[in-house]
């Protein structure tokens, strides 16, 4: 298995989209330092210069919103990792003499998932570190739990790289990863919809909400990303949309949701490696 | 007493139930140190039973044995090399690293690992290149490095599937004496492969297969046959007179200085012989009508 693990980071190190993934990431934190100094030496209309509240509000709003689009390149990046990594491979010829050898399924599986959660892992807190060490040298504003949503949004690329794997047993990789995605597009409306159930007391649309969370996790874990992002001061603010957006919520979904989460990832990736064990090569 | 290096009972494959199976029943025995060359017309199930051999493709039924153990378990894959028929190696990748990381599944010990991958660089020719990407690489180059990998860790059972289907001239040569050497060293090597004029010099036992069956499995000669006609070479044109001394000895086809005797017994060859130099004429040449494994095959696969 480990084998297995160091070559599928190997392979992703190699491959194209790594230096790409570098670079821009690279772009897009120049990018943060440039705009959050901008802010940060903003004047109003009438020419005094943006108080600390103002600045750091708004700060803690484009943080969100930042994590928001980060949360969207992490759910990408894990469907178009996995999805070549079975079925596509495996009818490519690459992986025939590796399956020939003395190795498992399961354990080749459990390998490249392996692999995956830790490649998505290092380089969200990487790029994480770095957007918000930007903010931090240039506005001063840290939030309040950022290793917390961090992990949050760890887990939402895993969730989606588990489907996007256990899809490509059968799948080809366009379809694996735009299954994958489209389940994380859906989920992440489905929450805007249950958050209209919140505001308005409506059963039927927080229940919505509550099973598309059980079926694909990923929303509620943008959820538990946003509110360690949000200052106390801001909850359910939503940047002036009040609850009725995904830039904020007045409570996390319970605890118990992440651990769901976690039984989530090990039985798709328990079905996963035993549909690619059944599978003929 | 030793294992048998493949051991299948009655392995059947059918894709789908619809469908005629691929494999039907196929029991087959081979002992170690054997080169067993598997041949048969395209879409007659040979990689689908090579498959299932290696646990790449689940058999329906029955099972097989490598060196006693369940083809169902991985351990059953230990010293077993494969060359695919239709393969690649990660692009971003150098042979040396493709080894390597093969040797690692092997479980080829790793203080012998650079030396191990430097022995098959060199068996198949490609030490000069052996830090380039794989992304450069021909199909024969390619084809190089999966019989290197197949070779890694000096396995006891070789799998050979089309091994020379993109080589040239010089590769072939190369492969042939890589599965001279094998032998040699008591190495199981299992050759499905089209080119049947390979199959007859390197094959110890071969086996025709059809449509999901063996149609006829043994040494080479058993399976040609043997010969009952002789080619008799004059040094001169031959004419009637021929014709007329050889009538007791069968059917005579004359072309030119060459007589074609189709059904003749081995014993009556020198009377033959003395008949035509009776009649005046001079021999320059007798030799055994034999037929090839290629015309075998034919015969095997119109029936």
């Amino acid at each position: 298995m480990l084998t297995i693990a160091l070559d599928t980071i190997r392979e992703v190190s190699r491959r194209k989209f790594a230096p790409a993934a570098m670079a821009l990431t690279a772009l897009v934190t120049v990018l943060t330092a440039w705009g959050f100094w901008s802010l940060a030496h903003l004047h109003a209309a009438n020419g005094r210069p943006l108080s600390f509240v103002e600045v750091h509000s708004t700060t803690a709003f484009l943080v969100i919103f930042g994590a928001f689009l980060f949360s969207f390149v992490l759910a990408f990046g894990g469907a178009i990792l996995s999805a070549p990594l079975l079925s596509s491979d495996l009818e490519s010829g690459m992986l025939l003499p590796v399956l020939a050898r003395p190795i498992s399924r399961v354990s080749f599986v459990t390998g490249k998932a392996a692999a995956l959660i830790l490649v998505v892992g290092i380089y969200s807190a990487v790029a994480a570190v770095l957007q918000l060490l930007a903010v931090r040298l240039t506005t001063g504003y840290v939030p309040p739990h950022p290793f917390a949503a961090v992990g949050a949004l760890w887990m939402l690329a895993t969730v989606v790289m588990a489907l996007g794997l256990a899809l490509s047993v059968r799948l080809p990789a366009l379809a694996s990863s735009l299954i994958a995605v489209m389940a994380f597009g859906v989920s992440w409306m489905v929450g805007i919809v249950s958050s209209f159930g919140i505001a308005y007391h409506n059963a039927m649309l927080i229940r919505v909400g509550v099973i598309s969370q059980l079926l694909v996790p990923t929303d509620a874990m943008w959820r538990i990303a946003v509110y360690q992002l949000e200052p106390v001061a801001m909850l359910g603010h939503n940047g002036g949309f009040g609850p009725l957006g995904p830039f904020s919520v007045v409570s996390p979904p319970p605890i118990a949701i992440l651990w769901w989460t976690f039984a989530w990832i090990a039985v798709v990736l328990t079905f996963a490696a035993g549909t690619f064990s059944r599978r003929d090569a | 007493m030793s294992k048998a290096a493949i051991d299948s009972r009655r392995l059947t494959k059918a894709y789908r139930s619809n469908d005629p199976p691929a494999v039907v029943d196929l029991t087959l025995t081979i002992e170690p140190g054997c080169v067993f060359g598997f041949l048969g017309p395209n879409g007659a199930g040979k990689t689908t039973v090579l498959k299932m051999l290696l646990g790449l493709t689940r058999p329906s039924s029955g099972d097989a044995l490598l060196f006693g153990r369940s083809i169902r378990l991985p351990r059953a894959r230990e010293r077993v090399g494969y060359l695919p028929e239709l393969f690649r190696y990660p692009p971003w990748l150098t042979p040396r690293e493709v080894l390597d990381y093969h040797a690692a599944l092997a479980a080829v010990p790793r203080d012998t690992r650079a030396a191990e991958i430097e022995r098959v660089l060199s068996l198949v020719g490609l030490t000069s290149r052996a830090g380039d990407r794989t992304g450069t690489f021909s199909k024969g180059m390619q084809q190089r490095l999966g019989l290197a990998v197949a070779l890694l860790g000096h396995p006891r059972l070789v799998f050979l599937d089309e091994p020379t289907s993109a080589l040239d001239p010089v590769g072939r040569v190369d492969v042939r004496d890589i599965v001279r050497s094998l032998r040699e060293r008591s190495t199981t090597v299992f050759i499905n492969s089209h080119l049947l004029t390979e199959v007859e010099q390197l094959c110890d036992r071969v086996a025709f297969f059809r449509k999901g069956r063996i149609v006829a499995d043994g040494p080479i000669d058993g399976i040609v046959g043997s010969s009952r006609g002789v080619r008799i070479k004059l040094d001169a044109h031959a004419n009637g007179v021929a014709t007329e001394a050889l009538r007791p000895f069968g059917e005579a086809l004359i072309h030119g200085d060459t007589i074609a005797l189709s059904d003749i017994a081995a014993a009556r060859v020198p009377d033959a012989v003395a008949a035509l130099v009776a009649n005046g004429m001079r021999i320059r040449e007798v030799t055994p009508l034999s037929r090839t494994l290629e015309q075998r095959f034919l015969e095997l696969m119109d029936d």
